[in-house]
C-alpha cells in the first residue's frame, strides 16, 4: 500500500511539472525537447498495444505516423481545411490503414507479421515518394503556426488522453486481459469465447489512431514533412527500442523507456554530435544487454522484484 | 421422443489422406457422463476438436441442443454452452492463475468485479485458491490440468468435454479430480470424457463409446463394453504391439 501511494505521488508530481513547465521555463529549446519527448511517450505506448499486449511486433508502426502527418499536410495545404478538421482525419486515415492492412497481416505470426508490416510501410513510403499530391521526395511544407506553447499543450493533451484511454481499456476493462490471452495462446483463447480475429483488429486500430493523430500534430508543429522523416524506419525502430527497453505489455514501461532513450539521444546529440556512430553503438549494446538481462524490460524487472518481496507474506 | 442433447451424426474427419475419424455416430443425453475410449491415435482428440469447433467435419454433422453446430467456430460454441479442456494443456503461461480463469469468466460476467467474484469461486472449486497469484507457468502438471478444468468451468458450460484430465496425475491428485467430476455430475452437468485409466473411466461413465482407427467399434454400459470381444481385441492388440 505504501508503495502504491509513493507511486501515485511521483505520478502527480510529474503531471503537475509537465502542466506548469511553460511557466517555469521560457527557453524554447527546452519546450521543444519536452514536446518531442512527450510525443515519443505517446508513440511508444500506442505501439505497445499491438506489440506488447497482443504479441504482434508491428515493424510498420511508423506508417501510421506518416499517414497521419500527410493527411494533415494534404488536407490543410491542398484542401485548405482547418487543422481542427484535418487532425481527426489523420487519426481516421491511420485507423482505416490498420483495418485494410490488418486483414492479410494479422493472420501471420511472429517474424512473418513483422516482415509483412515492414514491407507494407515501405510500400507506403514509395507511394509518398512517387505521388504529386505528397510532393514526392521533396516533401511538403505547411503554413507555420509559431506558437510553441500551443503545440506543447496539444501534444501533452493528446498523449495524456491516449494514456488514460489505454490505461482504462488495457488495465481496467476486460479488453487488456483478452489481448494478453491472444498473445499467450490464440488457439486456447478461442475455447474461452474469444474471437481472435476481432480482438487483434480492434487492437491494431487502437494502436493506429493515436499514432496517426500524433503524426498530424507533428506535421503542423514541425511544418515540414517528407517521406524519409515521417515514413522512414525511424519511428518504428525507435518505438521497438523504447518498448523493449522499458518493458512490453505495460504502459509505464514504454513511457519510461521512451523518456530515457529520448533523453539519452538528446544529450548525446547536444554534446557529442561528432560521435554519431558511437550513439548507435551504445544504443545497440544497451538494447542487447537489456534483452539478455532484463527480458521484461526495465519496468517489468522492477515490478517483478517488488512482487517477489511482497508476495511471501500473502501466501496462506 | 425428445431431441438428444448432443448428436454426432456420421462424422468423418480427414487430414489429407488420413481418415482420423470415420463415420462415427452416437448421442449424449442431458445429465449423462459418456466416456470416449480407444487406443492412442484412435481419433478421440480429433473428435473433440470437431465437436468443439476447432475442425469442421469433412462429412456428417453435429447437433447440440437441437441446433446444427457443424463448422461453427469455437468461441461461438463456448457462448452456446460448450466448454472443453485440452489434452496438451493450454495455459496462458505468462498470466497468473486468477487471470487465466478471469479471462474465461468474462464470457458470462462482462463486469470485472462480477467476473473476479466468479473466478474466485471457480478457483475454490478446483482447489487452486492458494495458487491464484502464481503465473500459470509455475504450476505443476496436476495444477495445470486442474486449471484447464477451471477455465472450462468458468464459462458456465452446460456441456463439458474433458480430454485426459486425469492422465499423468499421481493417485491422490487423480482421486481429487475424479471427485470434482462426480460433483459436477451431481450438479447436473453433461460430460463427454476421454480417459485411458480404466479404473476411472469405468467408474464414472454412464455409457462408453469405443473408437479404434477412427471407427466406432462398440457402445454401451461399462459392463457391456468390457465384455465386447472387439474392444478386448483392440486393447490386447495394443498391449501386444
Ligand atoms: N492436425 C492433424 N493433422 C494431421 N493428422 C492429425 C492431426 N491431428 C491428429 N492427427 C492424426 O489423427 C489420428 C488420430 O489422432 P488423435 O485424434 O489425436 O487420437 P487420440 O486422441 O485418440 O489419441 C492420429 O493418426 C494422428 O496422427
Ligand atoms: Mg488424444
Amino acid at each position: 500500500m505504501k508503495n502504491f501511494t509513493a507511486r501515485q505521488g511521483v505520478l502527480a508530481f510529474v503531471v503537475l511539472a509537465l502542466v506548469f513547465l511553460p511557466l517555469l521555463s521560457s527557453d524554447t529549446f527546452v519546450l521543444r525537447v519536452v514536446t518531442e519527448a512527450v510525443m515519443w511517450v505517446g508513440l511508444a505506448i500506442a505501439f505497445d498495444v499491438i506489440a506488447g499486449y497482443t504479441g504482434y511486433l508491428n515493424f510498420g508502426h511508423g506508417a501510421f505516423f506518416g499517414l497521419g502527418a500527410y493527411t494533415v499536410g494534404i488536407l490543410m495545404m491542398k484542401a485548405e481545411l482547418p487543422f481542427a478538421v484535418a487532425l481527426p482525419a489523420g487519426g481516421a486515415v491511420a485507423a482505416l490503414a490498420a483495418l485494410i492492412a490488418g486483414f492479410p497481416t494479422l493472420r501471420l505470426k511472429g517474424a512473418y507479421f513483422a516482415i509483412a508490416t515492414w514491407a507494407l510501410s515501405r510500400a507506403i513510403q514509395q507511394l509518398a515518394l512517387n505521388m504529386d499530391i505528397t510532393g514526392g521526395p521533396d516533401g511538403m511544407r505547411l503554413d507555420a503556426f509559431l506558437n510553441p506553447q500551443f503545440f506543447y499543450y496539444l501534444m501533452l493533451g493528446a498523449v495524456g488522453g491516449t494514456f488514460l484511454v489505454l490505461w482504462y481499456l488495457l488495465e481496467r476493462a476486460p479488453f487488456g486481459l483478452k489481448l494478453k490471452a491472444i498473445r499467450e495462446d490464440e488457439e486456447g483463447a478461442k475455447a474461452l469465447g474469444l474471437n481472435p480475429t476481432m480482438l487483434k483488429m480492434q487492437s491494431f486500430i487502437l494502436s493506429a489512431i493515436p499514432t496517426g493523430i500524433l503524426g498530424g500534430i507533428y506535421a503542423y508543429w514541425i511544418t515540414f514533412i517528407d517521406p524519409s522523416s515521417t515514413l522512414g524506419d525511424l519511428v518504428s525502430d525507435q518505438a521497438v527500442v523504447m518498448v523493449v527497453f522499458g518493458g512490453m505489455g505495460t504502459l509505464f514501461g514504454p513511457a519510461i523507456g521512451a523518456l530515457l532513450i529520448f533523453a539519452f539521444k538528446t544529450v548525446f546529440w547536444a554534446y557529442l554530435s561528432k560521435f554519431q556512430l558511437l550513439y548507435l553503438i551504445i544504443l545497440g549494446a544497451l538494447i542487447a544487454v537489456s534483452v539478455v538481462f532484463m527480458p521484461n524490460g526495465l519496468w517489468g524487472t522492477m515490478l517483478k522484484r517488488r512482487n517477489t518481496v511482497r508476495r511471501e507474506p500473502e501466501a496462506p | 421422443m425428445h431431441e438428444p442433447f448432443l448428436k454426432v451424426d456420421a462424422v468423418t474427419k480427414c487430414f489429407g489422406g488420413l481418415t482420423a475419424v470415420n463415420n462415427v455416430s452416437f448421442q449424449v443425453q442431458k445429465g449423462e457422463i459418456v466416456g470416449l475410449l480407444g487406443p492412442n491415435g484412435a481419433g478421440k482428440t480429433t473428435l473433440f476438436n470437431v465437436i468443439s469447433g476447432y475442425y469442421a467435419p469433412t462429412h456428417g454433422s453435429i447437433t447440440f441442443s437441437g441446433r446444427d453446430i457443424s463448422g461453427m467456430p469455437p468461441y461461438k460454441l463456448a457462448a452456446l454452452g460448450i466448454g472443453r479442456t485440452f489434452q496438451v494443456v493450454k495455459p496462458f503461461a505468462g498470466l497468473t492463475v486468477l487471470e487465466n480463469v478471469l479471462i474465461a469468466a468474462f464470457l458470462r460476467y462482462p463486469k470485472r468485479a462480477d467476473a473476479e467474484r466468479h473466478a474466485w469461486n471457480i478457483l475454490d472449486k478446483t482447489g487452486l485458491t492458494d495458487r491464484a497469484n502464481v503465473t500459470a507457468a509455475g504450476l505443476t502438471l496436476a495444477g495445470r490440468k486442474r486449471l484447464e478444468i477451471g477455465k472450462a468451468l468458468a464459462l458456465e458450460p452446460t456441456f463439458l468435454l474433458l480430454d485426459e484430465v486425469v492422465a499423468g496425475l499421481n493417485p491422490t491428485e487423480a482421486d481429487k479430480t475424479v471427485e470434482l467430476i462426480m460433483q459436477l455430475k451431481n450438479e447436473g452437468m453433461t460430460i463427454l470424457i476421454v480417459e485411458h485409466i480404466m479404473r476411472v473411466i469405468m467408474n464414472i461413465s454412464d455409457r462408453l463409446v469405443v473408437l479404434n482407427f477412427g471407427e466406432k467399434i462398440a457402445e454401451g454400459t461399462p459392463a457391456e463394453v468390457s465384455r465386447n470381444p472387439l474392444v478386448i481385441e483392440a486393447y490386447l492388440g495394443e498391449a501386444a504391439a
